[in-house]
């Protein structure tokens, strides 16, 4: 989907995932050193050459991400750039403080944002809970329907959405993008609740049903709080999914209802010049929420992501 | 039906009469939310904008007229094939190289050098920023005067002088490609360490008991177990970057002249640049062809893991 330059949107893999499963803990330190000597010199040299050569193009560019935000804006424009900033300053971060535009990005990134993660929450655990406690015809033909509805391209969908939503007064408002961006995380939030739904003995509902709890109070009051920590990881997906959206900001609102992804792209490029340290800066903004995201995440979506693949 | 009515309705029915609902209906109803989205954001504007290529339809002007296959014969015979081309050229090499790059990593930081578990974190912020944040680094790096991909090349005696790599026809495809690896690859390494941390050691110790080298473990023992694994993330890299859109758009919006242009910016750009509906859904009807076979595989693929 489109997806992927957002949180990615990494699709359940076939299985539920089975979000709780993190990967092998790292062998204890004693283990460690005894398997080192074993490994063979030249093993170790290939090993460090690879992480020297694609480690650094993993992280230099993200380095030069984070001296160009520092740079003053007079040195910036030099060649060949300086690789250190001789004086290293925060006068970019200040003058993103002072562009009000950009705070009505802020305000609508996490105005939409918060909207879908309720509500995509609200929906897929619902949806999870029909596929994992029920038995039904089309069940299963469903779930993989909703499973593939992420590999539609978004770019040909919008081409009639927007006569949709225009039809209906929707242009340039909060619901058309919320509506959207939720659509977009149900494949993962309802394949990753069902999994946490799976693992809630039918035992349990069961009794609660025989004590004469109705179905809807058996879900808000039994299995929803057991789901905890599901719910809290796909409102987290679903944050981030319409954090990092751009096509669908882009295209479906104006600048009053815009986020900051489309935002930023209207407030700095294609000018004559690039305030590229105010544009670094304003990258790392626009990143930290993701990235506390995922250091929240980081348990169930390394577990969630790869448990349902690696046995494929 | 907007998603609100859709909850009052379940809450009201199956509150007034919660034992007259079968187990069945209730399930049902549980789904509505989530379908009516699924139908309303997904399949009626997948098939609406189908639909468009047979007629002759404008975004801005109302009205249509029904032009029978016309719309796809035109784009069979306009640039159809420089598309496609152009489509496979990226998705091919976002694929390839983040594969080549995450496979390399994973093996490297599957031994157990030093600070492995720091860099293995390290390396996923590249996956973690916003597509936008990948594409204004990028930018900045493959920026034409002042950019550090030209100081680098140049201090190593590549290139002769400053490039617009961006702004190059024959530069311009590469550079996307390598800033869409910078962003993909992290993902493959996350996938492909978890793949080989389930290879049992028991059947390297015994192998290496046995006299078999790194390199006849490796290709004996290590890579017939990721086997399911690199089949999935390759298949499915490759289906996401055949309709990557974002950093393309950004950092080039499909030029210059038309050179970094796939389907994903061309049907965009098509419908919302040039208005043009009805060449725009003919462009999407000849992608969704293509990007359907890759669907079925996945979800085959999907099921064979499943089903158990």
């Amino acid at each position: 989907m489109s997806a992927t330059t957002q949180l990615p949107a990494t699709p359940p893999s076939g299985r539920a995932p089975a979000a709780t499963t993190a990967p092998a803990p790292a062998p204890a330190p004693r283990r460690r050193r005894a398997a080192l000597r074993s490994e063979r010199p030249g093993v170790r040299l290939a090993a460090w050459v690879t992480v020297v050569v694609c480690g650094g193009f993993g992280l230099l560019p993200v380095y030069w991400l984070l001296a160009t935000a520092l740079t003053p804006r007079d040195q910036v424009f030099a060649y060949p750039p300086r690789l250190f900033p001789a004086a290293p300053t925060l006068d970019a971060f200040a003058a993103l403080a002072s562009n009000e535009q950009l705070f009505v990005y802020l305000r609508n990134s996490v105005v939409v944002s918060v909207i879908t993660a309720v509500l995509s929450v609200l929906v897929s655990a619902y949806m999870g809970y029909s596929f994992s406690k029920f038995r039904y015809r089309g069940r299963r033909s469903l779930m993989y329907l909703v499973l593939a509805s992420q590999m539609f391209p978004q770019a040909l969908l919008l081409v009639t959405l927007y006569s949709v939503f225009s039809a209906y007064g929707l242009l340039n408002t909060y619901t058309a993008l919320v509506l959207s961006f939720t659509t977009f995380t149900l494949p993962l939030c309802v394949w990753m609740l069902k999994g946490f739904f799976d693992t809630i003995p039918d035992e349990l509902v069961e009794a609660a049903r025989v004590d004469g709890a109705s179905r809807l109070r058996i879900i808000h009051s039994i299995v929803l709080p057991l789901a905890a920590p599901g719910l809290i990881a796909a409102g987290l997906f679903a944050f981030v999914r319409g954090w990092n959206d751009f096509i669908f900001a882009l295209t479906l609102a104006g600048p009053d209802k815009q986020t900051l992804p489309p935002g930023l792209v209207n407030t700095f490029i294609g000018e004559a010049s690039t305030a590229w340290p105010e544009l670094m800066a304003a990258s790392l903004v626009v990143s930290l929420p993701v990235a506390i995201a995922f250091i929240a995440l980081q348990k169930y979506l390394v577990g969630g992501l790869t448990a349902g693949a690696v046995k494929g | 039906m907007t998603v609100s009515e859709v909850h009052t309705t379940k809450h009201t029915e199956s509150q007034q009469a919660p034992r007259r609902l079968s187990d069945g209906q209730f399930a049902v109803l549980l789904l509505l939310p989530g379908v009516a989205l699924l139908a309303g954001v997904v399949l009626y504007p997948l098939v609406a904008a189908l639909v468009t290529a047979f007629f002759e339809q404008s975004l801005v002007i109302p009205g249509r007229t029904f032009v029978g296959l016309q719309n796809i014969v035109d784009v069979l015979q306009g640039d159809f094939l420089r598309l496609l081309g152009q489509t496979l050229v990226f998705t091919v090499g976002t694929t390839v190289l983040p594969f080549v790059v995450g496979f390399a990593l994973a093996l490297a930081l599957n031994t157990k050098i030093r600070g492995a578990k720091v860099l293995r974190g390290l390396m996923l912020i590249p996956w973690l920023v916003p597509g936008v944040v990948v594409s204004f680094l990028w930018m900045w790096i493959f920026n034409a005067n002042y950019g550090v991909m030209n100081a680098l090349l140049e201090t190593l005696g590549l290139v002769d002088g400053p490039q617009a790599w961006l702004a190059q026809p024959g530069t311009a495809m590469g550079a996307v490609i390598l800033a869409k690896t910078w962003q993909s690859f992290p993902w493959m390494m996350v996938m492909l360490l978890a793949g080989l941390q389930t290879v049992p050691g028991e059947l390297h110790e015994a192998a290496e008991m046995d006299g078999a080298g790194t390199v006849r473990r490796f290709l004996a023992i290590t890579l017939p177990h990721l086997k399911g694994i690199v089949g999935l993330v390759l298949l499915l890299e490759f289906i996401w970057n055949f309709q990557h859109f974002d950093i393309i758009y950004v950092l080039t919006g499909g030029g210059p002249a038309g050179a970094t242009q796939t389907f994903a910016t061309a049907v965009y750009e098509t419908a919302f640049h040039g208005f043009d509906l009805g060449r725009a859904g003919a462009l999407g009807l000849l992608w969704m062809v293509l990007l359907m076979g890759l669907v079925v595989v996945y979800v085959r693929f999907s099921e064979k893991g499943e089903e158990r």
